[in-house]
């Protein structure tokens, strides 16, 4: 393992540092208190390519391949430069967990019309995965797609679905066949004009507010066959194979979020004085921030070397598992961390501190909480 | 090939050596072996049978008993 980055990359990374710090920082505290998706950020973001990162050439990408490791340093050095973390939870919910499944799982039509343009930031699909009664255990779910001539009438409800109110499509996973569980569920592309494809209230939330959740409800919901993704049946497969991208690529954001972090909180402890000195010099202050490093360190080895595993077509659903894991609790920790280093300041909505807690908390529960990481890496040790 | 799936899958995946396991025997609608249970069970077979197993044939017909994972790995193999 070589995680060295070569000069192209890193030229190309110092170039995304720079737009993000110059396009993506501006109102972000008012976004935040108001709840407000920044779509003209979200065509800004699709200009500079990083859309494109999670398709290919002939659909709209950057390059034949994906590889997983330049993906997620881009993902890293956004979170790093820009604090908008609903925007990031926003772009990785769409480039990972739609873009991706469609580009492996797709038709060569599928991939022709969605593709670009969600590339070009025209187009936006969301992942309608979760329902009310399925969360944790979400492929108990309950909505049906059944059978019909040309194609099938999906009914039900999905809940938690990021970017559900502003989406053009979205990929529904429903069953086929509930007799066989989780083996019978199958996605879909839904067009959001589709008849009988309705949007509940924005959620209001802790955190991550500048991305938009809401519920969608389906009623005899006519998807036609071509819109079928993959095989029947293959939801389960489809959406845990996108799983290890999303949980990789979401989760640099929130190291590139650390770093920033760190750094904000190391000039503040030591321009900070208290009891005639820089409040750095207390022990209680430094060994806080020598743990936070810590944390940080061990985290990107743990995501470089999951990343390397996946670029070698290796499959790596403990190493995600772990990655999501140690990453979204040392997110939560160092936030804390870091508002303790702030004192009464880091409570303060000004110093920014708070945002990252209140974002935080969200990565211990998304895509998979941090329970569920555990039961996964207990039983991928065949516990 | 039937007996070494069956012996690999009790002893190693469910951890009930004495299980009898019939060919035909519906592994994952009665949920018998659940996700992460199949997941390392076809990563073992995938190394074992040195086979390619794609995602997209991840599917219940290709999984639901021994006789048609063995029928699967055949048909890799070709």
């Amino acid at each position: 393992m070589d995680f060295r980055i070569d000069s192209e990359l890193q030229e190309s990374l110092d170039q995304l540092a720079e737009f993000a710090r110059e396009k993506l920082q501006d109102d972000v505290s008012r976004r935040d208190r108001v709840g407000e998706f920044p779509s003209d950020l979200w065509k800004l973001c699709a200009d500079f390519g990083i859309q494109s990162l999670a398709s290919t050439l002939a659909y709209g990408g950057n390059a034949d391949t994906i590889k997983l490791m330049p993906s997620l340093m881009a993902m890293e050095t956004l979170g790093k430069h820009c604090s908008d973390g609903g925007l990031l939870l926003a772009l990785n919910a769409q480039m990972w967990t739609v873009q991706l499944p469609i580009l492996d799982f797709g038709t060569e039509e599928q991939k022709q019309r969605f593709l670009p343009g969600m590339c070009r930031g025209e187009i936006i699909g969301s992942h309608a995965l979760t329902e009310p009664e399925a969360g944790s255990d979400v492929y108990s779910m309950k909505m049906t797609a059944e059978k019909v001539e040309g194609g099938y009438r999906l009914n039900g409800t999905k809940r938690f679905i990021t970017l559900g109110s502003i989406c053009d499509f979205a990929l529904v996973f429903a069953s086929t066949n509930p007799a066989h569980g989780k083996w019978g569920i199958t996605a879909f592309l839904v067009p959001s004009e589709t008849q009988g494809f309705t949007r509940g209230e924005v959620q209001q939330k802790m955190g991550l507010r500048t991305v938009p959740f809401c519920e969608l409800q389906l009623k005899d919901c006519f998807v036609p066959e071509e819109l079928r993704l993959g095989k029947e049946g293959a939801g389960f497969a489809i959406g845990s194979h996108s799983l290890e991208y999303d949980r990789c690529c979401m989760l640099a954001g929130k190291l590139g979020a650390m770093e920033r972090q760190l750094e904000q909180t190391i000039d503040y402890v030591k321009s900070r004085k208290q009891f005639g000195q820089k409040i750095s010099s207390f022990q209680a202050v430094s060994h806080r921030i020598a743990e936070m490093k810590t944390r940080i360190e061990a985290a990107r080895l743990l995501l470089y070397r999951t990343a390397w595993k996946k670029d070698q077509g290796e499959k790596a659903i403990l190493d995600t598992a772990m990655v999501k894991l140690m990453i979204s609790e040392s997110y939560v920790q160092n936030s804390l961390d870091a508002i303790r280093s702030h004192g009464g300041n880091g409570y303060l909505e000004e110093y920014g501190v708070e945002k990252d807690l209140r974002d935080a908390v969200g990565s211990i529960l998304y895509a998979g909480t941090s329970d569920i990481q555990k039961n996964i890496i207990a039983k991928m040790l065949g516990l | 090939m039937i007996k070494k799936l069956a012996d690999y899958l009790v002893e190693e995946i469910l951890q009930e050596s004495d299980l009898v396991l019939e060919p035909d025997e519906d592994l994952l609608s009665t949920g018998l072996v659940d996700s992460m249970g199949i997941v390392r069970y076809i990563a073992w077979i995938s190394e074992e049978f040195d086979i390619e197993i794609p995602t997209e044939d991840m599917i219940i017909d290709n999984f639901i008993n021994l006789e048609a994972i063995s029928r699967y790995i055949t048909s890799r193999q070709a």
